[in-house]
């Protein structure tokens, strides 16, 4: 039975509702709604394999600066956005840091290492 | 502290201060300074932790520490001297600056030129005039941002966010992943107020309910906000009469827009625009007050900061032009007047003698249009929004079109396709 799942490109400002039909199998085999093939390879990588870069902050040891802006190294899945803040929440950043020092590294199993995103100083 | 001999003084070290200090050391100025209230540079950029900025500017997705790195890295490297925890407190209308910091108390000094670079507040809840009472947790999106990211603690469990500004759905998404509730982003307008990544990364991804042409009518709670009554809006944003619902919170956020700081610049006799609230400038970013430049969102609000490193750094230039040539430029006298949904142009006044940047906002949504700049120019654009300004650049060519005499270009945002 086929089914549509719809989604918002974040493209360009157009924001195109685009419709992907999709068939029992899983596979997309429609696309409707979208204005450009931009939109067809942003909407096709948001239904098969969504990533976000994370951002967050880690409490510090031994700093005047109470917290310590985070990121990963790359975007990983939407779906451990949530599991990750809780490893986020459990670690802790001691001076001295440079920005882009390894925090976490391969986060969750993403194959990204949650990094610092700036330098951190007792 | 020497500031006898200072070509170009910086007032505000966020990105736009920063940007515009670097590029007047470039641009030859000898000794440049940067005068900023806070105890380190980089203003704001160090509470936005989130990423997407420098897609522009450098290529890059960076946060907004990782992005005032950069420029904090230079501001360091090219010899500017930065008065940190200095506080400007008068300007005149001859650039004498008057600033107070705890080393040396009240300082003044006469720079050959300056740039302001002061940024912008956000509206808070008096501006608003929301009825109910006046409980504690109603605080703006950009205050409980530092709570959030810099001192460390999370405002509330339960939130509402009013607004749909960038901020506002950034901070829905942080207080989320911090494991505090969102109820709900509520927005008057029939679109969001911010960039669709941040609506679909920040609201579509956590869930988060948005109630569009909706508004909050009533605050309740004693000591502390316990709920808020919304209801939704009509074509003249009119609460419509039994629409209310009545929503648990702990928290109100509000990201309701952003005000530019120009309470020096009024001192000094700084003309504003009374629809950006900055200063009037023309293309070098000049202000009526010879030697005083603008750039950055003290002069309008902008959506990218990509945008006010830019705008700034030509502010910077021409400060640093105007210090070593020590004498005025022609200032720009052809207005530029905001046509056809066109809310804003900036610059408002350009000489036509040379190339110049024009950026711009729409007020309202509009697709399959063209951007119409006098006869001399246009460019077709696909889509247009409130949230995303537009740059138009005019190249020297392209001004060479107008004709002797001209007073007045009127920008135009027009339907392609029909009149």
């Amino acid at each position: 039975m086929a089914k549509d799942k719809t989604f918002i490109c974040v493209g360009c400002p157009l924001g195109c509702e685009v419709t992907l039909t999709i068939n029992d199998k899983g596979d997309v085999v429609g696309f409707a709604g979208n204005k450009c093939k931009e939109g067809e390879k942003y909407v096709l990588e948001e239904y098969t394999n969504p990533v976000r870069t994370l951002t967050a902050t880690v409490l510090t040891e031994g700093s005047s600066q109470p917290l310590l802006a985070v990121r990963t190294s790359k975007p990983i899945l939407k779906t451990k956005l949530v599991q990750s803040m809780a490893i986020i929440a459990g670690a802790r950043a001691k001076p001295p840091l440079k920005m882009g020092d390894v925090i976490v590294p391969n986060l969750l199993d993403t194959g990204a290492d949650l990094v610092a995103s700036s330098d951190l100083s007792s | 502290m020497k500031l006898k001999d200072v070509d170009v003084a910086v007032i505000g070290a966020g990105p736009a201060g920063m940007a515009a200090a670097i590029k007047a050391r470039e641009a030859g100025a000898e000794n440049v300074v940067i005068m900023e209230r806070a105890e380190e540079l980089g203003g704001l950029l160090h509470q936005c932790v989130h990423n997407g900025f420098g897609l522009l500017y450098f290529n890059q997705d960076l946060t907004g520490p990782e992005y005032g790195h950069r420029f904090i890295e230079k501001v360091m490297d090219t010899g500017i001297q930065p008065l940190l925890e200095t506080m400007v407190v008068r300007l005149d209308e001859d650039r004498q600056i008057g600033a107070v910091n705890t080393q040396e108390g009240y300082i003044t000094f006469k720079p050959k030129s300056i740039v302001l670079a002061m940024g912008c507040r956000e509206r808070s809840r008096g501006a608003l005039n929301i009825p109910g009472t006046r409980p504690s947790g109603v605080l703006t999106a950009g205050t409980a941002q530092r709570f959030v990211n810099v001192e460390g603690f999370v405002p509330g469990n339960k939130t509402v966010i009013l607004g749909s500004g960038d901020i506002g759905m950034i901070m829905a998404r942080r207080l989320t992943l911090e494991g505090a509730q969102v109820e709900a982003v509520v927005e008057i307008l029939p679109y969001i107020g911010g960039l669709i990544r941040n609506e679909v990364q920040c609201l579509h991804d956590f869930e988060i309910p948005l109630f569009l042409q909706h508004t909050i009518t009533r605050i309740h709670g004693e000591e502390r906000v316990n709920a808020v009554t919304i209801a939704q809006v009509d074509g003249r944003r009119n609460p419509i009469a039994g629409t209310e619902r009545t929503i648990a919170c702990d928290t109100l956020l509000l990201s309701v827009g952003l005000i530019p700081e120009n309470e020096l610049s009024s001192m000094a006799g700084i003309q504003l625009d009374p629809v950006t609230g900055g200063a009037l400038v023309d293309e070098l970013r000049q202000t009526n007050v010879p030697g005083v430049f603008a750039g950055g969102n003290v002069l309008h609000v902008h959506d990218l900061v990509d945008n006010v490193s830019w705008e700034s750094e030509l502010a910077g230039e021409s400060a640093a032009k105007f210090a070593i040539d020590g004498k005025q430029g022609k200032r720009g006298e052809i207005r530029v007047k905001a046509g056809r949904n066109i809310r804003y142009v900036v610059p408002q006044t350009i000489s036509g003698q040379r190339e110049a940047t024009l950026y711009m906002r729409v007020s309202e949504p509009e697709e399959m249009v063209r951007i119409k700049v006098g006869d001399i120019m246009t460019k077709g654009v696909r889509v247009v929004k409130p949230s995303e300004m537009l740059k138009i650049e005019l190249s020297a060519e392209i001004l060479k079109k107008l004709k002797e005499g001209t007073k007045e270009i009127v920008v135009d945002c027009e339907k392609r396709g029909g009149k």
